[in-house]
């Protein structure tokens, strides 16, 4: 256990690191966050809500969404291939932890350094520039918090999933590049998914994706009462059970055939 | 003789990447898909949503086709021909030292650098692009004139002198600090995200930071305004829309003014 | 003649910034910026005549490929002057370089993805060197670097020593008179680094190229370099010729003694020990006062002996010494 503290901690000493890179990613962020609170309300015109969501909460919504962008790596993560296409994967096999662990555990540490660092000052800088929604009192905050834990979760499970295509071709950065972009739009991240056509909903619902932004923006925005709460979060809880599970089997093979190989 | 050497060396120099990428066929074609995916799922997306707001200050899906179509068609086209300027990759080079490798060889660095990398994977882009143009087109009834039908082709190309301008000043930029390139983002990927919106769905101060300082909306909404004959609601002179070429030209003599201030910063500093 | 290269006092200062370390060192580094300047280069004074191939010696940092970058126009120097082939160089960079060949072990001038000989027939137009002059030069380095298994191989997929070969053509197809060798051995196993060797003092004597290398296998400059120049914390300790480095610094010869049974003391008079490891004890003495069969007359008497063997002083225990002992600090 004081192994994946360590690495964890490393990993967030590394994130905090580079000040200039931390600095400009919060001023990216932030930017495309006003461009897109411009879209939105051009797209509210005069409507004050759409599908329960105010126009304060669409606001929220892209500082929830820019916020995340870091925290959740949802652009791009490549560690772990580079690490098969070094070679260093044979020496982090050597060590006395489960491979996945030892990726989660670091991913962990830059998770939190991104949350604190990019996340929360972003919600910062909107609850300064607009008026923004909150959760409702702790119950919300801790629903909230909890959904982002499962979201960061689902979100690195799948990231590890897709990395282990590096096992089996030599441009599996491309087949990331892909799946990447596939789960902006299938997530809610470029916009909030009730806005959508009832069939494209469904669709994005047999995908992990919705787990990863979608929920943690509706938990956070309360439109989710009692019961519907409890589903998200067991549905988010599902899939990180279904995709750590299917991350097993495939990096098992993976390792397989790096015997076999020789990589 | 001299500028006529220099195109001959771009020339083999863009015609060795080329080839290059056209080895592995079928990885070419996955990401020339790829490529343009995120144009086209972008669309997508704006589409859909239309279906329950119906319009997007005040424009029709088509109109704003027409500016999209616009945006990403010529992005896409600075985007190939400017690989060598991109300041993430070119970021790259200068940390690795490789950069150094071209400035000892006796050809200017600026035809170096643009014929350094030419992604052909681009074209992707360009096609999704032309789709949702040619989409705006099929769709709007457009009056055409002669002075339309002459103008469209200068617009395209001053966007890409444009975003050109805007990749040479982040290539620049990369000779100060690598780190904080992402900023770079802003203009180069913002600015194109930004103007494929018609410009009043913008609060003031962003709209006019893009009118008097980064003047990215006579590139592309009031040329717009100018196809599609609908009125300036900020009461701009009448040859607003006409100025694409002197902004497109202006901003990439600009950034290639700075690129060799640039370079002459590099060579006394290093990295 | 007139020199080559002509450099008095050149400088280069660099602005660094200060790391803090640990979690709470990381969180200070977010909050605050200090630096501090090094001073790279620091006031170098040399003057190099057609035709030499002079060795550039350094530990790591000590301002070897400062003074390379400055030398070839990469990078303008903080004071002094610099004059190289009649040009200064970052200011005239086209024309300068035109006539400059240069080859960085670490990185390939050449194309990645193309094959050897389309890189070169790329360079022979970047050069625009005349064709028959282009071929002329291809077939010699084709003969005598042994191109031809690889030429038409990616250089992506060369071996270290092939990629060496292939990089050492490209930069000399131009026909320089001036030739920039940054670690040309650097990584290359010691038939590949010989044949590297022979290659660039045949190219010095030929054609009369000016050569100058940095290194820090001692072993490429004696055997390839009369002149070598020391470099250290950006100052010049030594230049001059190989042997007078030798008389000067290169002091004592070494016996290296293995006994046929344990010694707890094994000191001797006329010789210092300089390391005792086990059975084997390494003695140093000096030639002039005591001839080495004294010295082993005299260890016999007193221990009973294995093996011996006498070694003469060598460059890198020399240059060690150097570095260790502060020997040219005074000489300054």
């Amino acid at each position: 256990m004081r192994l994946y503290w360590e690495l964890s901690k490393l990993a967030f000493q590394r994130q905090i690191t580079y000040r200039a890179a931390t600095l400009a990613g919060l001023v990216t962020n932030l930017f495309f966050g006003l461009l897109r609170v411009a879209v939105l309300m051009a797209l509210y015109g005069s409507r004050s809500q759409v599908e329960g969501i105010s126009a304060a909460d669409a606001i929220t919504y892209t500082g929830i969404s820019q916020g995340t962008i870091a925290f959740l790596s949802l652009f791009s993560w490549y560690e772990v291939m580079n690490s098969v296409y070094t070679g260093a994967v044979a020496s982090d096999l050597l060590k006395p932890m489960s491979y996945f662990s030892f990726w989660m555990a670091q991913d962990f540490g830059r998770a939190i350094a991104s949350l604190l660092l990019r996340g929360a000052p972003i919600l910062a800088a909107y609850a300064f520039l607009f008026d923004i929604t909150y959760p409702r009192g702790v119950g919300g905050w801790a629903a909230f918090g909890l959904a982002l834990i499962l979201a960061w979760l689902v979100s690195f499970s799948w990231r590890f999933l897709v990395s282990l295509a590096a096992f089996w071709t030599p441009n599996a950065q491309g087949i990331g590049r892909l799946a990447f972009i596939v789960s902006w739009f299938l997530s809610g991240f470029m916009m909030p998914l009730r806005f959508f056509p009832d069939w494209f909903i469904s669709l994005c619902y047999l995908t992990p994706f919705p787990h990863m932004v979608n929920t943690i923006i509706e938990v956070y925005l309360g439109l989710l009462a009692g019961p519907q709460l409890v589903a998200a979060l067991s549905a988010q809880a599902v899939w990180v059970l279904v995709l750590i599970a299917t991350g097993r089997i495939v990096l098992g093979a993976g390792l397989r055939r790096l015997v076999i190989q020789g990589g | 003789m001299k500028a006529w050497n220099a195109l001959g060396i771009y020339h083999r120099l863009v015609s060795v990447k080329i080839r290059g990428q056209l080895q592995y066929r079928l990885s070419f074609l996955s990401d020339v898909i790829a490529t343009g995916l995120i144009t086209t799922l972008g669309f997508g997306t704006l589409a859909l949503v239309l279906q329950r707001f119906e319009n997007i200050g005040g424009w029709s899906l088509a109109e704003i086709a027409f500016l999209f179509g616009m945006v990403e068609t010529s992005f896409g086209t600075m985007d190939m021909l400017f690989s060598g300027f991109d300041p993430q990759g070119f970021g790259q080079h200068v940390r690795r030292g490789t950069f150094d490798q071209l400035l000892l060889r006796p050809v200017g660095i600026t035809v170096q650098v643009l014929g350094s990398e030419f992604i052909l994977r681009r074209v992707g882009r360009i096609a999704q692009g032309l789709v949702i143009f040619g989409f705006a087109l099929a769709t709007l009834e457009i009056d055409w004139t002669a002075a339309k039908i002459l103008y469209l082709p200068v617009v395209f190309a001053s966007l890409v002198c444009f975003f050109g301008g805007l990749f040479i000043t982040g290539a620049t930029f990369s000779f100060w600090t690598v780190e904080a390139l992402e900023v770079i983002n802003i203009f180069t990927y913002g600015g194109n995200e930004m103007i494929g919106y018609p410009a009043h769905i913008y609060p003031d101060w962003m709209r006019r930071t893009f009118t008097f300082i980064i003047p990215a909306i006579f590139l592309n909404y009031y040329p717009a305004l100018f196809f599609l004959d609908k009125p300036d609601p900020f009461g701009l002179p009448v040859f607003a829309p006409f100025l694409a070429p002197l902004v497109g030209l202006g901003s990439l003599f600009a950034a290639l003014a700075f690129w060799r201030f640039g370079i002459r910063h590099y060579q006394s500093t290093g990295t | 003649m007139r020199p080559i290269i002509q450099v008095s006092g050149l400088e280069k200062h660099f602005k660094v910034f200060k790391h803090h370390r640990g979690l709470w060192g990381s969180l200070l580094n977010l909050a605050t910026r200090q630096y501090s300047v090094v001073r790279a280069v620091d006031g170098i004074t040399f003057e190099m005549q057609p035709g030499e191939l002079v060795g550039y010696l350094g530990p790591n940092g000590a301002g070897k490929s400062t003074t390379i970058k400055m030398l070839t126009g990469l990078l303008v120097p903080s004071a002094g002057e610099l004059r190289v082939n009649g040009f200064v160089p970052w200011k005239e960079r086209q024309a300068y370089v035109a006539r400059i060949g240069a080859v960085f072990g670490q990185r390939t001038t050449l194309w990645w993805d193309l094959p050897v000989i389309e890189s070169l027939d790329l360079l022979q137009y970047i050069y625009q060197i005349p064709t028959d002059r282009y071929h002329q030069n291809l077939a010699e380095f084709r003969q005598l670097l042994e191109l031809d298994p690889f030429l038409n191989t990616p250089v992506r997929s060369l071996s270290l020593g092939q990629r060496m070969r292939a990089d050492l053509s490209a930069a000399l197809l131009h026909d320089p008179t001036l030739l920039f060798l940054d670690e040309p051995t650097i990584g290359l196993d010691v038939v590949a680094k010989e044949r590297i060797r022979q290659f660039i003092g045949h190219i010095n004597r030929q054609r009369g190229t000016t050569i100058i290398l940095t290194t820090h296998d001692l072993s490429d400059v004696e055997k390839m370099c009369e002149r070598v120049m020391i470099i250290d914390r950006g100052r010049l300790l030594f230049d001059g010729q190989l042997s007078t480095l030798r008389e000067r610094f290169g002091g004592k010869r070494q016996l290296v003694v293995d006994f046929a049974e344990p010694y707890e003391d094994v000191s001797i008079n006329g010789a210092e020990v300089y390391k005792q490891d086990g059975l084997r004890a390494t003695y140093g003495f000096d030639g002039k006062e005591i001839t080495a069969s004294e010295l082993i007359g005299r260890l016999s008497t007193r221990y009973r002996i294995h093996d011996l063997e006498v070694r003469a002083p060598d460059i890198e225990t020399t240059i060690r010494r150097i570095y260790e002992e502060g020997l040219l600090e005074s000489t300054r």
